[in-house]
């Protein structure tokens, strides 16, 4: 079975009941309309005369016909509510799936997702909702199918030749509006992306605004503008204007079709043949006849895209999962609360004695970065520092232990057996991670550091304590309760690392792997940390082994083995005394950051020297 | 009283922008007219088909009136093709002269503004706000106006066909109306909270997302679904009760219309059975009081969108009333127009006009025409100010800055840009091409010479590497990435092309690697020679090519004076840093 097909199968499957309950109850909101159809026809052949009828007898069949649409109304109503809860259910499964799979499959995550978060959630968001809404589509294709064999064959026993002419614009506008989308979205997408580039070039401008202003060159870059605008406003224009068209060739081929019932139906309107009762029903069914192409052409439009969508998805599950994981049964929680995951970690019962990796590769795509061939050895209770330049390869090194990134060469092992996938074994309680770009969610302190797991506040206030991010807390209104993260309050880089670092440590982890902090920390605080989680590890309420990349001084010195990176690989390994004796690229490095913290300390006369 | 006429006339202020030429307008005008006109046209030729079919006409005659309503039908949809197409186009030119409008005058303001907004801030102000007015000027055109004509149409025309049925629909359409707008309203909260709970789970999920190694290394990815789970669900049921009073407006809309037609054709029925209206004129009634649904329901639809296009106005509005604080030179005198440049700064004191806290005090500093200085100082310290000064983007609150002689407050604007340059850390890479990014779309010297620079820089190797050369589109979605390196190397390119008498500049704080930062520096040694300079330094080895060296400390200037002389000096706070490093004085 096709991916496409998979998927489509199994949504339809996954709940059936409410499947087939919602569909049947939609299906008269399609075909009532035969029946307003009808009660026209029977209006308006009394007042024409052709039934001898009494007044009340036309008020009676008005009356039925606010009454057929009251059914109509109620119907729709409880089927669009009861159908809700099928299509939010079906969406949430597949995007369940797909978090799922990226948050905790094995395998590395990088380089399944695309080179923004936001193209991530675009997908999630779109491609699911494309792919519910086909199997949607499902339900009205087949209603308006019924509405149009039965009104067809309603208007051939009036006049079957007539019926057979209104076809023809029916197929046209089939054929037109298939043909049309594709130009439709290309222009549309077209437009979109004119529209983006002069979004972007604005906040460009206005990101660069100190330069253009500093440079005088805000004229030239207003005509900039000018001409981004009269390029995005053509296709703007263009984009309107094909979509209108496409809407205006269904209303036009209701007039058409009209128009070509009033000329074919002349001559037996004259003989009495057709009377003004089959007028109003051809009128008012080919109203409704002109949604049977539009909703063919839509789902014929839809079943590529589908296919691509269901393509897309599975990208970025993991290698050796398939559309059929994709869209699993895996639960849906409405209208109770999802069970949620144990809030402690099993003890895994083996606890680290030495973590290994050998010969570790990570070849970026040509670039020449990466790391190649690197042995690291970390017994429980040490202190190991990464260090080296920039673009040396330090955070790609952690990241390829942890299994963040995919290895190329080389094996972990954990107290000697291997590991066969780092990046799901390689978690709490084992080891915990805090990287070298904080990121906190827009939720409470709390949740951002406690993330599922169960622990107190006083669990809370010793790993803050231990990433030296006391002062932090205390400044919040709200303690562990304050909103941070983008849409709360907005923490400062040193504040996010050290958060980040306290989230790693609540955990308890054999193994505490923290990245480079000194973006954000000043000397002074970095080696307070250090100093803090060391005194955790000695007296066993912290992690008791290290693995940290940096090049202060604080850390190198406290270190029990410094490795030092250059242009990927390793340039000396040992403790900082052997490597300033013998490690020329030890010896750069070690001058480098004595100037640099010299300087910073200077920055401070009020606390000369630190 | 005040504030309405105030808004009253930002509002007027900022709809003159948008109002087309008159061409435009008039060419506008009669398209609207004729979309309205040619479909009321139709239904008497129904009408009268009807009655002559009825009536026994020809064949001949019937035929030419179902071809006159086939040709009525195509010229009305070809004409609301047309008047969309116009007011699109027209819509489109005037909100781009507004989004224009806005974008100079913001580009005109001080720093003051643009020192409290992001570039995120300012894309909502100059085009955000402006896409949600120009939507709605072209729904306004085509819905609202030939909506309002069309239902005035229809009304005429039925009352004078029968007067009793034209007040019948004009009550109507009132009472309909009002009861759609009043339902409207109350389903605007929930629907707000629908999409608020759609947000939210997408926005949670767009963080998480970002964040995926931090999650799977920390092991908390089954918590991150049982959010996710948690966030649909509120977002379900937000969609449900939405969906409560929204498709309950729906089904209520069809129910309105179904009972509106009802009546009309009883009307029509009773009418004609009394004679008062033939079968044909009850045919035409029924089809105007179908005619009446669309635009209707279009005209309803608008109101929501109202509401979004009046805050727009409102804010676009506010951002117009912002006005420059730094005043024009009365009478403006040129700075020396080339060499090297004297700069001077004169017992300067300085507050940012926002807070009022005193950030310089008592700042004298000179400096000859080809020196350079150095500023040293913590974060915070006053020396950005400093520089922020003498790049004249803010005025002194006391003493005076002076260029060349010349005090900024005198100087000519123009010159002052074209003589003194700013090389900052953080370098803004353009979505555009190579050319466009030395020149910042000014019109280019010759290829060559920018080659030249280029290679002078040290991005020779680099240019040669580029698929395009100077075409080559850099930065944004699918051009050729830019390494933070080579954007600085770009910012010292750019500062060559202007050829300034003084460069005011920034070094960059974060590391490079360090052949990359040797480039850099070879290439500002080059920029600095025969040019006077003022270096905000980050980096001790920087400050050992430098003239003279202030260190700066709450504001006020600590430590003055040529850096041979610091640095012989072991008291100096200059040797004590030198002494810290390791580094030879």
């Amino acid at each position: 079975m096709k991916p496409v097909s998979l998927v489509v199968a199994r949504l339809v499957r996954n709940d059936l009941r409410r499947y087939l309950v919602g569909g049947l109850l939609w299906l008269p909101v399609s075909v009532i309309p035969l029946g307003s159809g009808l009660l026209l026809q029977q209006i308006f052949d009394r007042i024409g005369g052709q039934r001898v009828a009494g007044l009340d007898q036309i008020l009676w069949l008005c009356a039925a016909f606010v009454g057929v649409e009251v059914v109509r109304g109620l119907i729709m109503y409880v089927a669009n509510l009861y159908g809700g809860y099928w299509w939010d259910a079906m969406a949430t499964l597949l995007r369940a799936n797909v978090l799922r799979s990226l948050l905790t499959a094995p395998g590395p995550a990088a380089g399944r997702q695309p080179h923004s978060p936001g193209e991530s959630v675009a997908r999630l968001r779109d491609d699911v909702s494309d792919l519910v809404e086909l199997v949607d589509e499902s339900v009205p294709l087949a209603g308006t199918f019924l509405f149009s064999g039965a009104a067809l064959a309603i208007m051939a026993t009036v006049d079957p030749v007539i019926t057979l002419v209104l076809v023809v614009p029916m197929i046209v506008v089939g054929v037109l509006s298939r043909l049309m989308s594709e130009v439709v979205r290309r222009l549309h997408s077209r437009a979109r992306g004119l529209g983006a580039a002069v979004t972007a070039y604005i906040g460009e401008t206005f990101a660069g605004v100190l330069a253009i202003k500093t440079a005088g060159a805000e004229d030239a870059v207003l005509e900039r503008l000018r001409e981004h605008n009269r390029e995005r406003r053509d296709a703007a224009v263009k984009d309107r204007l094909a979509s209108d068209l496409l809407e205006t060739s269904t209303s036009a081929t209701v007039e058409i079709s009209t128009g070509l019932v009033l000329l074919l139906a002349a001559p037996a309107m004259r003989r009495g043949d057709f009377t003004v009762g089959d007028l109003a029903l051809f009128t008012s069914y080919v109203g409704w006849l002109t949604a049977l192409p539009r909703i063919v052409g839509r789902v014929l439009f839809r079943l590529p895209q589908a296919a691509v969508s269901t393509e897309r998805l599975t990208r970025l599950m993991a290698p050796h999962e398939d559309a059929g994981h994709l869209s699993r049964n895996s639960g849906v929680w409405f209208h109770r609360e999802p069970l949620s995951p144990p809030g402690s970690v099993p003890d895994h019962g083996d606890p680290l004695e030495v973590v290994e990796a050998r010969g570790l590769s990570v070849r970026h795509d040509g670039s020449g970065r990466g790391v190649h061939g690197i042995d690291l050895l970390i017994r429980r209770g040490s202190f190991t520092v990464v260090t080296g330049a920039v673009g040396s390869g330090k955070t790609t090194l952690v990241r390829a232990l942890l299994g963040l990134a995919r290895a190329d060469e080389g094996a972990v092992f954990w107290n000697g057996r291997l590991v066969a996938d780092p990046g799901t074994f390689l978690v709490p309680g084992r080891a915990a991670y805090a990287s070298q770009v904080p990121r906190l969610f827009s939720e409470s302190l709390r949740e951002n550091l406690l993330l599922g797991r169960s622990g107190d506040d006083a669990d809370l206030a010793r790993a803050l304590e231990s990433a030296a991010f006391e002062e932090g807390l205390a400044e919040m209104a709200d303690g562990l309760d304050t909103i941070v993260g983008p849409r709360g309050v907005r923490l400062s880089g040193g504040q996010a690392q050290r958060a980040t670092a306290a989230r790693a440590l609540v955990r308890m982890p054999d193994l505490l792997v923290v990245d480079d902090l000194s973006s954000a920390l000043d000397v002074e605080t970095e080696k307070l940390l250090w100093d803090r989680i060391a005194g955790a590890a000695r007296d066993g309420r912290g992690p008791a082994t290290l693995l940290v990349v940096s090049h202060r001084q604080a850390a190198l010195e406290r270190a029990d083995q410094i490795v030092v990176l250059d242009r990927g690989r390793v340039a000396g390994r040992g403790t900082l005394g052997d490597l300033l004796e013998n490690c020329p690229e030890m010896r750069r490095l070690w001058h480098e950051e004595r100037v640099v913290e010299a300087e910073e300390r200077s920055e401070r006369p009020a606390r000369p020297g630190g | 009283m005040t504030i309405p006429t105030h808004r009253a006339t930002t509002r007027s202020s900022v709809l003159r922008h948008l109002r087309p030429g008159p061409r435009g307008a008039a060419a506008l005008a009669v398209s609207v007219v004729a979309t309205t006109v040619l479909p009321l046209l139709a239904p008497p030729l129904t009408g009268h088909f009807v009655d002559d079919a009825i009536g026994g006409a020809s064949t001949r005659h019937l035929v030419l009136i179902a071809a006159g309503y086939l040709a009525l039908a195509l010229a009305g949809q070809l004409a609301r093709m047309l008047t969309a197409w116009l007011a699109s186009r027209l819509a489109w030119d005037g909100t781009n002269r507004l989004r224009e409008t806005l974008a100079g005058h913001a580009l005109g303001l001080d720093m003051a503004y643009h020192g409290r907004r992001t570039p995120g801030e300012m894309i909502e102000r100059v085009d955000g706000d402006v896409v949600a007015v120009a939507e709605f000027v072209v729904a306004f055109l085509l819905d609202v106006v030939a909506g309002v004509l069309l239902l005035a149409g229809v009304l005429v025309i039925v009352s004078a066909v029968d007067p009793r049925i034209g007040g019948f629909l004009l009550v109507y359409c009132v009472l309909t109306g009002y009861a759609m707008a009043r339902a409207q309203r109350l389903a605007v909260p929930s629907a707000a909270r629908a999409r608020a709970a759609g947000a939210a789970l997408f926005g949670g999920l767009e963080e998480r997302l970002a964040g995926a190694e931090d999650i799977r290394a920390n092991g908390a990815g089954e918590h991150a679904v049982y959010r996710l789970y948690q966030g649909s669900s509120a977002w379900y049921r937000a969609n449900y009760r939405s969906g409560q009073i929204g498709v309950g407006l729906l089904a209520g809309t069809w129910v309105a219309f179904a009972a509106g037609t009802a009546i009309a054709l009883g009307l029509a029925a009773w009418a004609q059975r009394s004679g008062a209206i033939t079968v044909g004129t009850a045919v035409l009634l029924f089809q105007y009081t179908l005619m009446v649904r669309a635009p209707f329901e279009r005209l309803i639809d608008q109101l929501r969108q109202y509401q979004a296009a009046l805050a727009g106005v409102t804010r676009i509005g506010d951002l117009l009333a912002e006005r420059r604080t730094l005043p024009a030179p009365a009478d403006p005198r040129p700075l020396p127009v080339t060499g090297p440049l004297e700069l001077s700064l004169e017992g300067v004191g300085f507050a940012y006009p926002d807070d009022g806290e005193q950030v310089l005090s008592d700042v004298t500093l000179s400096l000859a025409p080809g020196e350079t200085l150095g500023l040293v100082g913590r974060t915070g310290s006053g020396k950005t100010s400093v520089a922020r000064l003498v790049l004249r983007l803010y005025d002194p609150t006391e003493g005076a800055v002076r260029v060349g002689g010349v005090d900024l407050r005198d100087a000519d604007p123009s010159s002052v840009r074209s003589r003194i340059c700013a090389v900052t850390q953080d370098v803004q890479v353009f979505a555009a091409g190579v050319r466009d990014n030395l020149t910042l779309f000014r019109p280019p010297p010759d290829d060559s010479v920018l080659r030249d620079v280029l290679v002078d820089v040290g991005l020779g190797d680099w240019l040669a590497s580029l698929p395009d050369g100077l075409d080559t589109v850099l930065g944004g979605v699918s051009g050729t990435g830019v390494s933070a390196g080579e954007a600085q190397l770009l910012a010292l390119a750019r500062a060559f092309l202007a050829d300034p008498g003084l460069v005011v500049m920034d070094e960059a704080s974060s590391r490079l690697d360090p052949a990359t930062e040797r480039r850099i520096e070879r290439s500002v040694d080059r920029l600095l020679r025969g040019r006077t300079g003022v270096l905000i330094a980050h980096r001790l080895s920087s400050l050992s090519r430098v003239d003279k060296i202030a260190v700066i400390d709450g504001g006020r200037v600590v430590e003055y004076g040529r850096r041979e002389n610091l640095a012989a000096d072991p008291t100096s706070r200059f040797a004590r840093m030198l002494d810290m490093a390791g580094v030879s004085r």
